[in-house]
């Protein structure tokens, strides 16, 4: 049988002549800002929250999707957490197939406190292109992006995570050190477009 | 005893079962062996609802352009334990096209970064590989027949 290394598989990534898929914004850029409604009627504004926080953790997140719903838990308690310590987490919602009423329901029902957004016509998504959930971006004050990718490494179970990527990230962020892995990823359900 | 074995084999060979399980290196090799054939790669999860809703559609082009030389590969990335769940949903596709699950172990990220660099893991995604074994096209999320068809007919040429 013939071997292919998947150092091959990595070489043939570079030089596919199109991938039908926007750039995400880079490390160390201006964050895209922008202005959504929340769910209880408040005006969510990143540039401001960036101004007025340590960092923002903005979350693409969803009712359905049990990846992301596999994090309601961590999500409540990390945004608790670090509420304390100057961090505000916020949820946006850009599934066409998710109502405002749902978000709602859906952030009663898990105790999520924090900012919950719709996203209509995934506008906020385009501009981050954020392809699945839960995918988090976290700004920090100076509205530059810090950090893209995932909650943790574990879905599964919280109590075997071995790589707390955004755990890692905020305390690095607190303590003005760099952040050691700024970029992961992890499975997620694609967000449904218009 | 022959006829549980013939069962297997025909259920392996619709796609019923679980043809077993690969890796990144696993799945080169595994591509590699269709080398002169056009292959598209899926991953899907039974959890992910635009998956479940475009299998049909990959069953429905394996079996117009299998004779042309299309060969269709599914990768599962559900959990190990979620096997019965997937098997149970191979056993009502009937999908005629081999389905393996993604190894259990490991992190994901590296799994996904050794598939397409500019795979964020968002599921389903589709890799398409040209019959020299070059890879093609990648397309992130559920694609319309026709957007398939497309693709493939052109990688068919």
């Amino acid at each position: 049988m013939r071997l292919v290394r998947p150092t091959l598989v990595l070489f043939a990534s570079l030089v596919l002549p199109q991938i039908a898929l926007a750039a995400s914004p880079q490390i160390g850029a201006p964050a895209p800002d922008f202005t959504l409604k929340t769910v209880d009627g408040k005006t969510f504004s990143l540039a401001e929250a960036a101004r007025t926080h340590k960092a923002v953790v903005v979350m693409f997140i969803a009712t359905k999707c049990p990846y992301s719903n596999a994090y309601n838990d961590r999500m409540r308690e990390m945004a608790a957490a670090y509420e304390k310590q100057g961090i505000v987490f916020a949820g946006i919602n850009s599934n066409k197939s998710e109502p405002a009423d749902e978000v709602v329901s859906h952030a009663k029902q898990h105790g999520l406190a924090f900012p919950l957004m719709k996203d209509p016509e995934n506008k906020v998504a385009d501009l981050y292109d954020a392809r699945h959930t839960p995918e988090i971006f976290v700004v920090d004050p100076q509205g530059k992006l810090r950090y893209h990718g995932r909650i943790d490494e574990n879905y599964e179970d919280p109590a075997k995570v071995a790589s707390p990527d955004l755990k890692n990230a905020l305390d690095a962020m607190l303590v003005g050190k760099a952040i050691a892995r700024a970029e992961t990823k992890a499975f997620g359900c694609s967000i449904k477009r218009v | 005893m022959a006829a549980l074995l013939l069962a297997a084999s025909g259920s392996l060979a619709q796609g019923t079962r679980l043809a077993g399980e690969v890796d990144a290196g696993g799945l080169s090799e595994r591509i590699a062996r269709e080398k002169g054939h056009v292959v598209l790669v899926n991953f899907w999860a039974t959890w992910c609802v635009p998956c479940r809703e475009e299998f049909p559609d990959l069953s429905r082009l394996q079996k117009a352009y299998a004779a042309k030389g299309l060969r269709v590969i599914g990768i599962s990335t559900d959990l190990e334990r979620e096997t019965p769940a997937v098997e149970k949903f191979l056993g009502e596709q009937k999908p005629g096209f081999p389905n393996y699950r993604k190894k259990k172990g490991g992190d994901d990220q590296q799994f996904i970064d050794a598939i397409d660099a500019s795979w964020g893991g968002e599921l389903p995604f589709t890799v398409l590989y040209a019959s020299d074994g070059r890879k093609a096209r990648v397309l992130s999320g559920k694609r319309p027949y026709s957007e398939y068809e497309k693709e493939v007919r052109a990688l068919l040429r």
